[in-house]
């Protein structure tokens, strides 16, 4: 048993995972101590309100509120859980987005841009079709698609500029990014998109609930004659909770990623390009094609997360983003990053980090603390998976400690780190 | 009587996942002796070296200097204490210039401020006082690997290193600089420094050491005097068998032609001018005709339009009777083996396993793919038979990731892909290029063999015995043109080093002028 265990210790997949794990721990344990501090200088808290904090961070996700005697109570809490997936749903998906790209070398900054563009296609293809026209579902379809092909679309562009002109995807990204802010707030500027039914609302653009219908003759939005996507079944086990079908059309790509990636020609060829494009020219393989290809794959993988996240009858797009980017897209990059780019680790990294937004929540409403404080555990936790292969590299150094230590009889035994996993000294110097 | 031992590493053991690459190692360097180690592909050489340089801690052993045990943990301890290494692979940064390179990691600063000046002058010193010509405002990824390797050395004299590695310096560079380095090494060895030299070149070891250790499958097999054997001898302990150091081949029976070539020319981009002008010639099937010449000529130029990494401005290449000068290098390499010059650029994808490796191109053949879904266990049982055939040696076999690979044993790895796809046209640059003895009279075999069975052979080669004794037919380029047609078996190699220096060539109807 003791064997196994060691065996398992010494995979470098082990490594990884417990990297991330550390990285997570780390920052639950970072943002532990800063509640802490906050607690006691602030005299609303004090002690105790600080110790409420800190269970809230470990366990705010199975939080059922407080009891009569004004302690935190724990539990199944089925409104937590599926707004945790439900916020997944677009995160699982953009992280997604900058993994694909990572792993066939490349850095997709631009998910927000991708997002935004998916966002207004699916918006505008939705409100578009007037109710009666197609059945919903095919309504439904056509709005994701599209989202889909715009994020795409938008991908393409950073990858058509580095692969013909060798300019760097990073910073096509982030002009993209801004373009796109612009040309999204202009296209819904004046338009009829914008939600005049509620008029308090008129920041925003319709959901995709509502739908143009003819009422005495006359082309209204109504809410309810439009779309949105299918609960599956999930809120029977979620129930209060705006969870939806969109997670599990999340996980069902995450898995066909995976596939994609190490199982198929195109995935190989995707990272042969990546890794070495020279040498995949050499063989044949159409580089350039594979670089826009990878940043056409990763722009609609963001744009189907804005597209889910919108189709979800519970959301409300703010229209006038030239200002801002969407915090989704940007949260795409520690997700990949914590899950080392396994599109099935995504999934679970997906997941964590709504989970912290949750546990934001739940500080909020139980405790005087504020939901920022969420904010900077996310950041140390981002700061930290950056360093993941550190962390990783260390993990090995002390495994070849352990494993030097009977030899150590002319002081060898502590051994630095030695870069020896998979990064050989001798290789890549004139490349 | 006590040797004076500058270095003693004495049972050094080194594992790696699935093989022990140093097994009970002892090497003694003498002050100011040159010490030649000599060993297959594979043997642990390299692996030696890294751990007296520390890159690698070895899981038992130790290390001494000057009869004291020290501890060496990384480089900056080698460094200190006065060990230098140049690496098979050249570690320099490519963006920066020669100066910068040489003086990275050993700044002199004032407030935090770089003293360039003063390193200046020190390296111009040094590169005057051994004859080590750089162009110190360059960067490094406009000069010659020659070059490179100066600089390299220029790092290792400028950190005052008194004991230098030089692991297979001489794999990557022309026959007249390795006569300079070979100079260079010899004075530095005058002056009192003791060098550790790799090479598979048994001329050179027989020339420059005098002594030297052999290795084979990562255990010592024994330590000799140089004057004391000869390369025969040497070849016969390193592999455990006679080798055959000449090339055994029957006269070529040239048939139709393979590849014919007309008026090319191929732009050098980055310098802008015609690096292969105007050159025709052809290659049938059944011989193998040589590109000879001295770095730099054109060869690299023209073997990249040929295969496709490069476009041709003007003229045509015919492949089998089809003109492909446009042809795409997926269509080209359909009926065109190549093995390229450089294999970490070019010939393989480092973090790739092997068996990744094998398949770059086949991978969309019916065999290793299934409706777009790679055939995992074909592409393993393929590379487990490729890596029997051609002894291609690693840690883990079609699993091992390329990179942790011996150089040689990468270089094998790229034969063996491009010899079994059978094509009518091999083009081969350098093909054994930091091979041992052993491999080289295998490939030389194959690549007689591929000849025989009616495949045409291009090869490019910088080194004049295995053009004088591989090739039915050479080809002299200088300065982008081909200037002489020889026949090896009428030609010395006299001559052919004069049309190589461009001081005699042919008109075009055939005379020597
Ligand atoms: N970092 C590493 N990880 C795993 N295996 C390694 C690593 N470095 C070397 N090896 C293995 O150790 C063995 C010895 O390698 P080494 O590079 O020392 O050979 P070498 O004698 O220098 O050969 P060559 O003449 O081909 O350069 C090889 O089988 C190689 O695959
Ligand atoms: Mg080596």
């Amino acid at each position: 048993m003791k064997e196994k265990l060691s065996d398992l210790y010494a995979k470098d997949g082990t490594k990884t995972v417990l990297a991330s794990v550390l990285s997570i721990l780390i920052g639950l344990a970072m943002g532990s101590l800063i509640i802490l501090v906050v607690g006691l200088a602030n005299p609303n808290l004090g002690i105790s309100g600080a110790w409420d904090g800190i269970r809230l961070t470990f366990a705010g996700i199975f939080s059922t509120g407080r009891d009569a005697a004004g302690a935190l109570t724990f539990g199944f809490n089925s409104t937590n859980l599926g707004n945790m997936l439900f916020r997944a749903t677009p995160l699982i998906l953009t992280g997604l987005s900058v993994a694909v790209a990572f792993k066939t070398g490349l850095f997709n900054i631009g998910a927000p841009g991708q997002y935004l563009m998916g966002t207004a296609a699916t918006l505008v293809i939705a409100l578009s079709i007037p109710s009666g026209t197609m059945p919903g579902v095919m309504v439904w379809l056509l709005a994701f698609l599209g989202g889909t092909l715009a994020g795409a679309l938008w991908g393409c562009i950073p990858g058509l500029v580095k692969a013909f002109l060798n300019i760097n995807e990073v910073l096509a990204c982030i002009m993209t990014n801004w373009i796109a802010a612009n040309l999204v707030t202009w296209i819904f500027d004046g338009s009829k998109f914008r939600n005049l039914v509620e008029n308090t609302k008129s920041g925003y653009i319709y959901k995709t609930t509502y739908a143009l219908t003819q009422v005495d003759g006359v082309w209204t939005y109504v809410d309810g004659k439009g779309v949105s996507t299918a609960k599956m079944g999930l809120d029977k086990i979620f129930p209060g909770s705006q969870v939806n079908g969109g997670i599990l059309i999340a996980i069902a790509i995450a898995i066909l990623i995976y596939i994609l990636m190490s199982k198929t020609t195109l995935g190989y060829q995707l990272k042969a390009c990546g890794a070495n494009r020279h040498a995949a020219r050499y063989a044949g393989i159409a580089d350039r094609r594979n670089i826009v290809l990878s940043m056409a794959i990763a722009g609609a993988l963001s744009g189907a997360a804005a597209a889910l996240y919108y189709l979800s009858s519970n959301t409300e797009f703010f229209w006038s983003t030239y200002q801002s980017l969407p915090a989704t897209g940007f949260n795409g990059i520690p997700v990949a990053l914590l899950a080392a780019s396994n599109p099935i680790a995504v999934i679970f990294t997906g997941c964590f980090m709504s989970m912290l937004d949750i546990v934001g929540l739940q500080l909020t409403n139980l405790t005087a603390y504020n939901e920022y404080i969420t904010d900077v555990i996310i950041a140390i936790i981002v700061y930290l998976s950056a360093f993941s292969l550190m962390i990783k590299l260390f993990l090995t150094g002390r495994k070849k400690r352990r494993a030097q230590a009977p030899v150590s009889e002319s002081g060898g035994a502590q051994g630095a780190p030695a870069p020896e996993d998979g990064t050989r000294q001798e290789g890549g110097g004139q490349a | 009587m006590e040797a004076d031992n500058i270095i003693e590493m004495l049972h050094i053991t080194k594992e790696f996942p699935g093989i022990v690459a140093n097994d009970d190692i002892t090497l003694q360097l003498r002050r100011g002796e040159i010490h030649a180690l000599l060993g297959e592909n594979g043997a642990g050489k390299s692996t030696l070296m890294s751990v007296l340089f520390g890159l690698y801690q070895p899981e038992a052993g130790q290390i001494r200097k000057n009869g004291q045990v020290v501890k060496i943990q990384n480089p900056n301890d080698a460094t200190a204490l006065g060990i230098g290494m140049v690496h098979q692979h050249f570690k320099l940064i490519d963006v920066f210039t020669v100066l910068d390179n040489i003086i990275l990691g050993a700044e002199t600063t004032k407030l935090g401020f770089l003293q360039k000046k003063a390193a200046r002058e020190k390296v111009q010193a040094l590169s005057e006082r051994y004859g080590l010509k750089v162009d110190l405002d360059a960067k490094v990824e406009d000069i010659t690997v020659g070059m490179q390797q100066r600089v390299e050395i220029l790092k290792m004299l400028y950190r005052d290193n008194e004991i230098l590695i030089f692991d297979e310096p001489t794999a990557v560079l022309t026959p007249q600089e390795i006569e300079e380095l070979m100079e260079t090494m010899k004075s530095f060895a005058k002056e009192g420094k003791s060098i550790l030299f790799i090479s598979h070149k048994l001329n050179e070891i027989m020339a420059v050491a005098d002594r030297v250790t052999v290795l084979r499958k990562g255990k010592c097999v024994g330590t000799i005097q140089t004057k004391d054997t000869d390369k025969q001898a040497l070849s016969n302990m390193m592999v455990g068998r006679p080798v055959q150091l000449e090339v055994q081949k029957t006269p070529a029976k040239p048939g139709k032609t393979v590849l014919e070539v007309q008026g090319l020319r191929v732009v050098d981009r980055i310098h802008k001018r015609d690096a292969v002008r105007d050159v025709s010639f052809n290659v049938r099937e059944g011989e193998i005709v040589c590109i000879a010449g001295i770095d730099g000529n054109g060869q690299s130029e023209l073997v990249y339009g040929l295969t496709g990494l490069e476009r041709v401005s003007a003229g045509t290449v015919k492949l089998c009777g089809q003109d492909i000068s446009r042809a795409t290098i997926h269509h080209r390499s359909g009926n065109m083996s190549h093995i390229p010059e450089d294999r970490h650029k070019h010939g393989l994808v480092l973090d790739f396993t092997l068996e990744q490796n094998m398949v770059l191109q086949r991978f969309r053949e019916k065999r290793f793919q299934n409706a777009g879904f790679i055939n995992k266990g074909a592409v393993r049982s393929y590379t487990q038979a490729l890596i029997r055939q051609y002894d291609v040696r690693s840690g883990q076999g079609p699993v091992t990731v390329v990179r942790s690979m011996s150089g040689g044993n990468q270089q094998k790895a790229i034969i063996a892909r491009e010899l079994d796809r059978e094509n009518p046209l091999i083009v081969a640059v350098q093909p054994t290029r930091g091979l041992d003895v052993g491999a080289i009279e295998y490939i030389h075999q194959q690549l007689v063999e591929e000849r025989d069975k009616g495949r045409g052979v291009l090869l490019v080669s910088l080194e004049l015995d295995e053009v004088m004794s591989l090739s039915d037919r050479i080809l002299v380029m200088y300065g982008g043109e081909i200037v002489g047609e020889l026949d090896p078996k009428k030609t010395t190699v006299e001559e052919l080093g004069l049309y190589m220096a461009g001081a005699k060539r042919m008109t075009k109807g055939g005379r020597a002028q």
